[in-house]
């Protein structure tokens, strides 16, 4: 089976068919995948900023990058669980959408790069350095990206 | 003259016109509306959890709550000037949708929230108060702002998968 298939096969499933059908399922899937997305990017924000020794410096970096991290998982959560019933009432014709492509890498990029090197750069820091600075601005970009791309794929498509 | 009739002149006016028919000016409008509720309600969070007192208590109330205010401020800036822009453009689409309706009371009781806590708490929580101390007003005022927030960004959402509908 290749993937187009399997996508085309998802669309025709129960799941996907009570997505597809009505308004309100998706109209409720999508907000709480903007309650995810306020989760993700506000503690992304936060933390980042403090990498940036911006905000909330009077404590720990750890104090703070902590805590996001683990709403950053949350929000990562309720955003994925949305986002693949979204995806799979329209998953043929969304999976070959480009801007659709580039927001999944960005994603998955900015994930990735945040449960590994942003946890061991915050973990051995103790102060603001350029490479925390760095990490911060590295991975603000990659979740501002996904955002934009986020944004551009729901309103241009 | 009606708020009705005040929505159908402001979908008159020149930016609305410029709004209506400019091919990237509606979808680059609500990209930023989006994108502003990350800094506006997603740092705000961050001051509601702390004045709910589960998380950042570390540092004292007001540190947070400071330090956070240019952020969350500006981002509540983004969102009024993005919103009313867009309202312009479609304001009798807007006002007679019920989750429209819903947003703006739910905007009007977070405003009416923060002015309580400032009122009630906000000279007090820097001084004599420990760095830990969570006040029962904060720890209410915080859970009812994520609250109302959530259900402006649940309405939000609703709003523009219904508003545009019908004839």
């Amino acid at each position: 089976m290749t993937l187009a298939s399997f996508f085309s096969w998802l669309e025709t499933t129960d799941v996907a068919r009570a997505v597809a059908e009505s308004l309100l399922a998706t109209a409720s899937l999508s907000a709480l995948h903007l309650i995810g997305f306020t989760l993700i990017t506000g503690s992304a924000l936060v933390a980042n900023l403090r990498l940036l020794g911006v905000v909330l410096s009077q404590r720990p970096i750890l104090e703070v990058t902590e805590p996001a991290r683990r709403a950053i998982a949350v929000g990562l959560a309720v955003s994925v669980a949305t986002g693949l019933l979204l995806f799979a009432a329209r998953a043929a014709s969304v999976s070959v959408n480009s801007t659709f492509q580039v927001k999944m890498l960005l994603l998955v990029a900015a994930a990735v790069f945040h449960f590994t090197v942003h946890r061991s750069v915050t973990q051995r820091a103790s102060r603001t350095t350029p490479l925390l600075r760095a990490t911060g601005v590295v991975g603000l970009a990659l979740w501002l990206g996904v955002a934009a791309t986020g944004c551009a794929f729901i309103l241009l498509e | 003259m009606t708020i009705l009739d005040t929505c159908e002149w402001l979908e008159t006016t020149a930016i609305a016109l410029l709004i209506q028919e400019s091919l990237y000016g509606f979808p680059i409008l609500v990209a930023i509306h989006i994108l502003g509720i990350g800094l506006s309600a997603g740092t705000l969070l961050w001051a509601d959890l702390r004045m709910l007192g589960i998380s950042l208590r570390g540092y004292r109330l007001a540190e947070v709550y400071r330090g956070l205010a240019p952020w969350f401020l500006t981002g509540f800036a983004v969102m009024i000037v993005s919103g009313a822009a867009l309202f312009t453009a479609f304001a009798t689409s807007a006002y007679g949708n019920v989750y429209f309706r819903i947003k703006m009371v739910a905007i009007a009781c977070a405003g009416v929230n923060a002015l309580i806590f400032h009122l009630a708490v906000g000279r007090e929580a820097n001084r004599s108060v420990p760095a830990t101390a969570t006040p029962m007003i904060a720890r209410i005022s915080g859970l009812t702002s994520i609250a109302l927030w959530a259900a402006v960004i649940v309405a939000g959402r609703m709003m523009s998968y219904t508003m545009f509908s019908g004839p």
